[in-house]
């Protein structure tokens, strides 16, 4: 299974767009309100999450709906070693991605013996287990009153009172976003060198063809676990930097709701490219809290003072939907997929201008762009 | 004893419930092998639907019963012919989310459209209870349990005697052979979905009686019911039904008894209770008790 | 083409650099905030104050949708209309009250989002509906020195700076209640029983249950609990009959406790239930929770029920600030029922114009300032609609006084005060650990 990737979106992934887009990113803290950072902040821990459930759904082909339950390990080991122990989250921001890792290998061998809807229906129960865990095992979660969790400390630096360079202040939500975006980035190149690796190659046989890829040879068991491992671990460091950024968990969080939203990241996104969980989070995050701060101004959505007909969060749900459905069934491979297509499009336009300008027939390097399934989703990167 | 009795009398009563739910899944499953993870929310459009009927527009019960379950059935119906046709043929986990997406919809269309406050279900049947040797029996209760037999009787006889029945029996067993003989899928497969939607609002409606009441949580039921169908068997309706019953009374029996006698357990076992058991028992039987292994072409 | 991508590059660079320039801290780059620093009046402001339009904003945070909306619209109405009477009437010293109002859905996320979003621009948090949601913003809110305007009964915030709040503690309530039945009625040798939820909530009930126990060695003979997801409470219905028990505490929320109380009388059996406060509702009695609605199922079974509070009963012109909270109502929210919740949001209104006029007076209208007008506010009369509540810097409840209301279907919001403002000597005595 070569990668075939449209000259188009090879623009976005070189080396200068790369480094604009990071600049761009380490700067948009200075820009944005306080709201609109604390959102971004979320946005980029989520996109950490949604990149562990890329790697298991997108391109290993697990359907997971248990992502929450790793989620909420993350959470709950930064409490525990943070709140409990006292430990700077140079000791547990690691701790919560290895313990959920861990997780992840006992869950993992579970997709070796079932298939499909019933390794979806095994873990919505893992999630129930996860929320009846942490309501009841009291002495680690606290139980159902919820818990606070540490905000992040590293030795002297606190991120409750924010960091100071000189002239540059950089509050609290700014240091949480800064950390998420160096652990996104890191992560983000470690998933990419693992897709171009034997184990990225064999997912993908595994997604597509199980029986003909143990057939070739591809170690099934051994690659299905260790999509759950990379997937686990990231979404337990995703986990326990939401749960710090929010100071306060409760079991309720964990539930399926959450773990279906970041399905919709990865599948919006577009579930085999790396860009895909951040277009998604983006688009999941930051469209309820758009809805939310414009409330005030479109009558039918309704806030304090106005009695508009729906809630901001209601109507973002209905988006979510509607959207996931839509995507599923005209774009499987999201956000990214749409990019293809327009770069497709303009770049046979212009080929055809080329050639027209020739008078040579136009070399036919047209990319698939109809909606088949993920089978044929391109891998980018 | 009669902590015993009344304890074994709900339970019945929500596993009648749970078969009805599970009924409402294994036709889906059975005609198009899609598995319908909006079944809760559906039950739920059905309770709200019908208790703003009474409570709002003040319509006689059993009229509203009718006009609820008709339009929880076209809401399934309408999913189906308008969203899900377009997915045949699409992998599992397309189909998985397609439902769930229908789920999360739904789960926001029905605050906004009702409001978010629990109700009662406007039943005819109200507070009253039959007394008998000491014991108290919910005539809602007792009358839950008649219709989801009625409604498992009937279809039933619609399944096995009716042209449909048949259809949809058929397109089960081999949709493509059903084709070949002129049997029209699209429409066994949207009927399908009618009736799930239909047998839904039942359950969500005796779901809600009294001592109950409708809120947006009554979705969550059906979540519950997973692990029964899944032991029954996704294949056969009457290994479902009877899996239904048994959840039912099973958690009823463990609300009641395992915080007393077992408290380290905590207080929410009863829920995970059932998805334990289903994992267990899909580690040694990956397709349910009574399912078998699909032959896989390469 | 290599040339084209150079400059695309190049250009977002710049452009970036330039936006940058706007500011050097971040999430300083939008609209709202204003200065903090000295007006030429010598008044200490801080965020949320403007000096030009002599203009205060207060964040409100509250569930308007999702069921926990039951109570926050209530309430938030209740603070409305207080501050509108204010802004109407002068306001505080010539200053005018706003209030900026986010929907959390009763999620602590949410909660989280919406303080860190409108805490730049207010001068302090009128109102955080909750324990958990408020316990997701305490500590920021401590850091920051913001007075949290909490809309929670339960003990963990009683004995904080910068949380003000008004009312009796859950856990006083249920020791009151308790001292009343076994002392003041004689029931000392009678069996007892309490339902409690499974979480902080129903924990302050049982703390409650446990020191009056301790004082009145009364029997108890069930100590019952459930979650907030149950739907069936055969369980704990027959719990309780078993045991016999002849009055029951119920720590509960409305659908709990009627879904109890239904199920217990279908089995015959009728103790004499005693609900907290958040265990009832109006809407529990009618799909309006007016007498005109409806009627419930389970409203026959709640008639005689016990419902401890620390309110008035609505209507009562022999409280002295009835008549004005009765006008103010119909002048402001002239559709709004009788409801406890918004009697509660009128009140803590009252209270925070206090906290406000104090702080004007002593000139300090900074954060600090404000925590500190709160911790010497001393004693606040509410002209009886609930008890006089009084705050020292050495914290603790600011009233410790409960009245018990019994549920009647003539009543306005059908409840009928049986027994007024007391309070117990174990509840005199109950501490509070810092939360």
């Amino acid at each position: 299974m070569t990668a075939v990737m449209s000259p188009g979106l090879r623009r976005f992934t070189k080396p200068a767009t790369v480094v604009a887009i990071l600049v761009v990113a380490l700067l948009l803290p200075f820009m944005l309100s306080d709201y609109w950072l604390s959102t971004a902040a979320f946005v980029l821990i989520a996109a950490i999450g949604a990149l562990g459930l890329e790697v298991l759904t997108g391109r290993t082909g697990q359907i997971s709906l248990g992502h929450a339950f790793f989620l909420a390990t993350g959470a709950y080991v930064a409490g525990w070693i943070g709140g409990n122990e006292h430990m700077s989250a140079a000791v547990w921001l690691p701790a919560a991605g290895i313990v959920a890792g861990v997780l992840g290998a006992v869950v993992g061998p579970f997709a070796l013996r079932l298939r499909g809807l019933y390794l979806a229906i095994v873990t919505i129960g893992l999630v129930y287990i996860g929320q009846y865990l942490a309501a009841t095992w009291t002495g680690f979660s606290e139980g159902a009153g919820g818990r606070s969790i540490p905000d992040v400390t590293f030795g002297s630096l606190n991120f409750t009172n924010g960091f100071s360079l000189g002239s540059l202040s950089i509050n609290r939500n700014g240091c949480y976003y800064y950390l998420a975006l160096i652990i996104l980035v890191l992560a983000m190149l470690y998933v990419r060198n693992v897709t171009r690796s034997t184990l990225g190659r064999s997912m993908v046989a595994v997604r597509d063809r199980e029986l003909a890829a143990a057939v070739l040879g591809v170690n099934v068991a051994r690659t299905k676990v260790r999509a759950f491992v990379i997937s686990s671990a990231l979404a337990g460091i995703s986990g326990a930097l939401y749960g710090a950024f929010l100071s306060f968990v409760v079991p309720q969080e964990w539930g399926l709701v959450l773990s279906i939203q970041y399905v919709v990241m990865i599948v919006v996104g577009g579930m085999t490219s790396l860009w895909g969980p951040v277009l998604g989070s983006i688009f999941v995050i930051g469209l309820p809290a758009l809805l939310q701060d414009v409330s005030s101004s479109i009558p039918f959505l309704s806030n304090g003072s106005n009695n508009g007909v729906i809630a901001p969060s209601d109507a973002a749900n209905i988006v979510f939907g509607v959207v996931l459905v839509a995507f599923l069934i005209l774009e499987p491979r999201g956000v990214v997929g749409i990019g293809h297509r327009i770069a497709g499009l303009a770049r046979r336009r212009a080929a055809a201008q080329a050639a027209q300008a020739a008078q040579a027939p136009p070399p036919d390097t047209t990319t698939p762009t109809n909606p088949t399934s993920h089978e044929e989703v391109q891998a980018t990167s | 004893m009669t902590t015993f009795v009344q304890l074994l009398f709900a339970g019945v009563a929500l596993g009648a419930v749970y078969a009805l739910i599970a009924l409402g899944f294994t036709v889906v499953y059975r005609s198009s092998r899609v598995i319908n993870f909006a079944q809760g929310e559906l039950l739920a459009f059905g309770a709200f639907i019908t208790s703003w009927l009474v409570l709002t527009a003040n319509l006689p019960f059993w009229a509203a019963f009718v006009i609820g379950a008709v339009a929880t059935a076209l809401v399934g119906w309408a999913f189906q012919v308008f969203v899900l046709r377009f997915a045949l043929g699409r992998p599992e986990f397309t189909i998985v989310m397609l439902t769930l997406g229908l789920a999360t919809v739904l789960s926001s269309v029905l605050p906004t459209l009702f409001g978010n406050f629990p109700r009662s279900n406007g039943d005819v049947f109200g507070s009253s209870a039959l007394h008998a040797g000491g014991f108290s029996f919910f005539w809602v209760q007792i009358w839950t349990i008649v219709a989801a037999i009625a409604v498992l009787l009937g279809y039933g006889a619609f399944s096995r005697f009716t042209k449909y029945g048949l259809a949809m029996r058929s397109a089960a067993i081999d949709p493509e052979a059903a084709l070949a003989v002129g049997i029209p899928l699209r429409r066994v497969y949207a009927t399908s979905w009618f009736i799930a939607g239909a047998v839904s609002c039942i359950g969500g409606v005796f779901l809600g009686g009294y001592p109950s009441s409708v809120s947006p949580t009554i979705s969550d039921v059906a979540l519950l019911a997973f692990p029964a169908i899944i032991l029954g068997g996704l294949d056969s309706p009457s290994g479902a039904i009877v899996g239904g019953f048994v959840i039912g009374v099973v958690q009823e029996l463990t609300q009641g008894y395992q915080p007393r006698y077992i408290p380290a357990l905590g207080n929410d076992f009863y829920v995970i209770a059932p998805y334990v058991v289903m994992i267990l028992v899909l580690l040694v039987k990956p397709y349910g008790l009574f399912g078998s292994k699909p032959a896989e072409r390469l | 083409m290599r040339r084209r991508r150079i400059t695309t590059g190049v250009v977002l660079c710049a452009a970036a650099l330039v936006l940058a320039a706007c500011s050097t801290s971040t999430g300083g780059g939008a609209t709202t905030t204003s200065g903090s620093g000295t007006s030429a009046t010598t008044m200490t402001t801080g965020p949320g104050v403007d000096t030009s339009t002599k203009t205060i904003t207060l964040g409100v945070i509250t569930p308007l949708t999702g069921p926990a909306a039951l109570i926050g619209k209530p309430l938030t109405a209740g603070q409305q209309a207080y501050f509108d009477y204010v802004n109407a009437h002068g306001g505080i010293d010539g200053w005018k009250i706003k209030l900026d109002i986010m929907d959390d859905a009763y999620d602590p996320q949410k909660h989280v989002q919406d303080y860190n979003s409108m805490v730049g621009s207010v001068a302090f948090i009128a109102q955080s509906l909750g324990s958990p949601t408020t316990a997701a913003i305490e500590s920021q809110a401590k850091a920051n020195s913001v007075l949290l305007g909490t809309a929670a009964q339960s003990s963990a915030f009683v004995n904080e700076s910068d949380n003000l709040v008004i009312g009796t503690p859950y856990a006083i309530d249920m020791a009151n209640a308790l001292d009343y039945i076994t002392q003041g009625l004689g029931q000392k040798n009678a069996k007892f029983a309490l339902v409690y939820q499974n979480d902080d909530y129903g924990a302050d009930g049982m703390k409650g249950y446990k020191a009056a126990e301790a004082a009145y060695h009364f029997k108890s003979v069930a100590e019952v609990p459930y979650n907030v997801t149950d739907t069936s409470f055969t369980s704990q219905a027959t719990a309780l009959k078993s045991s016999g028990a002849q009055w029951v505490m119920v720590t509960a929320i409305p659908t709990a406790a009627a879904t109890l109380i239904g199920t217990a009388a279908a089995l015959k059996y009728f103790p004499h239930w005693v609900l907290q406060g958040p265990a009832w509702s109006e809407y529990l009695m009618t799909s309006t929770g007016v007498a005109s609605g409806k009627p419930t199922p389970i409203e026959k079974a709640m008639v005689g029920a016990w419902v401890l509070g620390f309110e008035a009963a609505w209507g009562d012109t022999s409280v002295p600030g009835m008549s004005q909270f009765l006008s103010i109502t119909k002048q402001y929210e002239p559709h709004q029922i009788p409801d406890g919740y918004y009697m509660y949001g009128y009140c803590l209104a009252e209270a925070e114009a206090k906290v406000i006029a104090k702080a004007i007076s002593e000139h300090n209208l900074s954060r600090a300032g404000i925590v500190n007008a709160k911790e010497h506010l001393g004693t606040v009369d509410f002209g009886g609609l609930i008890p006089t509540a009084t705050y020292t810097p050495a914290n603790g409840p600011g009233d410790r006084q409960t009245d018990i209301g019994q549920v009647d279907l003539t009543s306005p919001g059908f409840l009928k005060i049986i027994k007024p403002y007391f309070e117990s000597t174990v509840a005199q005595s109950m501490t509070f650990a810092a939360g």
